[in-house]
Formats: structure tokens, C-alpha cells, sequence
């Protein structure tokens, strides 16, 4: 590189730096195993390799080509996360940081969103029926949603769940109580 | 040459079926072009690994996983570009409506860019990038758009916006400038030929064999000057000029680049 290639290299890098950006739209739900927002989509090269092994199709890309089309999200009602880790194993930059498929690990490190439930929806909160589904489905157990009351409706303990999005993709149509929503905060 | 078109053409349809069949294990081969791992070794591009450790976002495997095709890179050069950018089929395609129009009549711009544009482009992509604090390689460069648009493809999702992307440069290149995004604007191109400067690799050319008939001059994409020993670190090793050589005056040799 000549002289010039060295200036127009460096006047590229500083025009570059006083780009500022606009708020990030925080709350989408990333990954298992995902850094922090504003962490995360420094990392992230947009690789696709965490959609490709997906093996429930959870992990989509925007359609776009703006600032967030390479970044995965999860789309938890169409299709949910099983949990399987493989996409923090196929992950090149850390992005999603590796976390191995072990129960204990799992319930303590993943934290894709939270549950959040429309009790107005829910069949057993309003008086609709008896479904129970979210509670069958979860594999965190009665760490993450308990059967309370007569009626034996969700009561979910956000703190003992990690988020994989079973609850509201088993959720009935009529109902779609509830839904995984991304952490306030971002914390991870 | 023929190894180029092979790995490319080939290339695609076995990502697609990567993508397409699950059974396939992910310890043989995961990725694309620009973030693959086959048999465990992680082959990292290093515009992208420059991208994430810029900013300060690198763990201390990320060198390790970009040290592979960066060796390459320092011993070959801009290799990759002549080799298996995934871009290279469309170029061929871009090369040839640019004949046809000719032939035709119509006329096609060759705008040639200085060469300084493509350093600009790459620090505004790695300032950029750190100010931004997202990854913007990844949504110029176009082996990252073809590895998206073959995974949407794969996925039946359609294109997409890295592929209007890829439309874009690819109608750059075919009517403004012959190969104009590869040798002027790609961020990937321009950090190659730096990492690249003191490769070993180049072409050679036997004075006493060449009749300066400029054939190698006029198979070159990047606008290299074989036939006058111009050839400078914008040279992507891809061999057409010695492909092209009626009279086997040119080789791509070890300590080839004379300047």
C-alpha cells in the first residue's frame, strides 16, 4: 500500500467512527447463549452457521438488508428452541457463548426471554377450560410454571426459566396467552 | 482455473444440500464461505475476525480460528478472491453480458477507480464498524451476502436483501466497471492485498518467450499488467493470464512478483 492507500485508509476509519447509531431495537429475543445486548451484535458476523444447525428452525434471519440483517433471532411461536446447544457450539466468534448440553447448565446459563403471561387469554385463568399444555411442555418444571388454584392455572417463576419459547408455541390458538418476551435490561 | 469453477459451481448445490438435509453432522463440515468449519478446523475470514476484534468484542479463541486462512493469506495473497469467493460465478456471468453487449453494439462503461477507493472503503467499514458497534462487513461484503441468500434459498425463504445487495454490485460490475466491485470496493479484496503485500506467490513472466501480444492484460479482471510486469498486491492469483499465454511466457511461481 502506497501513501495515498495509507491516508484514504485512515480518513475511511475516522468518516467510519463518526457514524453514530441510532437507538438498537432492543427486544428481540437472540440466541441461547447470547451476549448482552450491544455485546452481541459486535460479535456476530452473520455467519448463519447457529440457523443452519438449528434443528427446530427457531433461529431466523431478518429478510432485509439494514444494520440487523445479520443478526439471528428467534422466532419461538412458529417454531421453539429445544435446547440442544447446537448453535453456541457452531457459533465462530463467541457470540453465542458455548454452553453444553447439560440440564444444571442449561437452567442456569440460558436466558433467552422471559414469560409473559395475558391471564385475560389464559384458558384456565379465565374460566375457559383446562389446558395445562404450558406446564406439560416445559422442561424446566415447576422451576419455571406451576399449577396453582382450583383451577390449576400457569402461575410461571421467571427467574427458574430460560426461556426456549415450549409454553407459547404449545399455547392454543384461541389463546396465545403467553409469550416469551425479551429480559428488561438485557441482562443475559 | 478449472479449480475455481469447480469449487464454485460445486460449491453451491453442496451447501444447499448441507442446508437442506439435517442427518448431515455439523463436526464434518458447517458454515460458508467466510466462517466454514471442516473436520474442526475453523476457517475464519479475516475481514470478519477483524471486524469483531476491532471493536474490542474478541475472545481469545478468535485468533486461533482466523489463524488458517490468514496463514493463506500472507503466503498467497489475494488468493481467495481468484479462488473461492462465492461472488466468482456471477462474475463470470457479469464478464460475459459485458461480451454480448458489446457484441451487440451497446456500449458498457469501464470506469476505473483509483486504487486508494478500495482502503477507503475498508477503513470506513472497520471504523464504521467500531462506532456502530455492528458488523458491517457482513452486510457488504458479498461472501457473506451469498452465504445468507444460500441459506435462504436453502431454507425456502426466498431472497432477500443480501441478494439485492449482490444484484446491485453485480450490475456495477457488469455496466460501470468490469470487476469494478471486486479491484475498487470490496473491503475483503483490500485487506487481502495488504495482509497479502509480501507474499511469496506471483505471476512470472519469461521476456524471451512473451511477444507482447497483451492477451494477459486483457484476461485480467483487476486490471493487473502481466504482460509489463506490472503486477502489484491487487493481483488475485487466479491464474488466467497464465491460462492465457500462447506462448507459455507467463507462471505463477514462488517468488514470482517482481515489481
Amino acid at each position: 500500500m502506497n501513501r495515498r492507500g495509507l491516508l484514504a485508509l485512515a480518513a475511511g476509519a475516522v468518516s467510519g467512527l463518526l457514524v453514530r447509531r441510532s437507538p438498537s431495537a432492543a427486544g428481540e429475543l437472540r440466541p441461547p447463549g447470547a451476549l448482552p445486548p450491544g455485546a452481541f451484535e459486535r460479535a456476530c458476523i452473520g455467519c448463519v452457521r447457529c440457523a443452519e444447525v438449528c434443528p427446530t428452525r427457531a433461529i431466523r434471519f431478518p429478510p432485509g438488508a439494514g444494520l440487523d440483517a445479520g443478526h439471528p433471532f428467534l422466532a419461538l411461536r412458529e417454531s421453539a428452541c429445544v435446547l440442544c446447544m447446537a448453535c453456541t457450539e457452531a457459533c465462530p466468534t463467541g457470540a453465542l457463548a458455548r454452553i453444553p448440553p447439560v440440564p444444571e447448565r442449561i437452567a442456569a446459563e440460558v436466558r433467552i426471554g422471559v414469560p409473559v403471561l395475558d391471564r385475560k387469554a389464559c384458558l384456565p385463568w379465565s374460566g375457559q377450560g383446562v389446558c395445562r399444555l404450558c406446564a406439560y411442555v416445559c422442561p424446566l418444571g415447576t422451576a419455571a410454571v406451576e399449577l396453582v388454584g382450583p383451577q390449576q392455572a400457569p402461575l410461571f417463576h421467571p427467574e427458574g426459566c430460560v426461556g426456549c419459547g415450549l409454553c407459547e408455541e404449545a399455547c392454543p390458538e384461541e389463546a396465545r396467552a403467553v409469550r416469551i418476551r425479551a429480559r428488561p435490561g438485557g441482562e443475559a | 482455473m478449472l479449480a475455481a469453477s469447480v469449487l464454485t459451481v460445486v460449491g453451491t448445490p453442496f451447501l444447499a444440500a448441507r442446508f437442506a438435509d439435517r442427518s448431515w453432522p455439523s463436526g464434518v463440515f458447517v458454515g460458508a464461505t467466510g466462517a466454514a468449519r471442516a473436520l474442526g478446523v475453523e476457517l475464519l475470514d479475516p475481514l470478519l475476525t477483524a471486524g469483531v476484534a476491532l471493536p474490542g468484542g474478541a475472545r481469545r479463541g478468535l485468533l486461533v480460528a482466523a489463524l488458517p486462512v490468514l496463514l493463506l493469506v500472507v503466503v498467497l495473497g489475494r488468493f481467495f478472491c481468484g479462488w473461492l469467493c462465492p461472488y466468482l460465478p456471477l462474475l463470470a456471468v457479469s464478464n460475459a453480458v459485458r461480451w454480448a453487449l458489446a457484441r451487440l453494439g451497446i456500449p458498457t462503461l469501464d470506469l476505473r477507480l483509483p486504487g486508494w477507493i478500495r482502503f477507503a472503503v475498508l477503513g470506513v467499514v472497520l471504523g464504521g464498524t467500531g462506532a456502530l458497534g455492528v458488523q458491517l462487513a457482513t452486510l457488504v461484503y458479498p461472501p457473506a451476502l451469498l452465504a445468507r441468500t444460500a441459506y435462504r434459498l436453502a431454507f425456502g425463504l426466498g431472497l432477500g436483501g443480501a441478494a439485492v445487495v449482490v444484484a446491485v454490485v453485480w450490475l456495477f460490475d457488469t455496466t460501470v466497471s468490469r470487476a469494478g466491485f471486486c479491484r475498487s470496493l470490496c473491503p475483503g479484496g483490500a485487506l487481502f492485498s495488504l495482509l497479502g503485500a509480501r507474499s511469496p506467490v506471483g505471476v512470472r513472466r519469461v521476456a524471451s518467450r512473451c511477444t507482447d501480444c497483451t492477451v494477459c492484460d486483457v484476461v485480467c479482471n483487476l486490471g493487473q499488467g502481466p504482460m509489463t510486469d506490472r503486477v502489484d498486491a491487487g493481483c488475485e492469483r487466479c491464474g488466467r493470464c497464465v491460462a492465457a499465454c500462447p506462448t507459455g511466457a507467463l507462471s505463477l511461481s514462488f517468488e514470482g512478483r517482481r515489481r
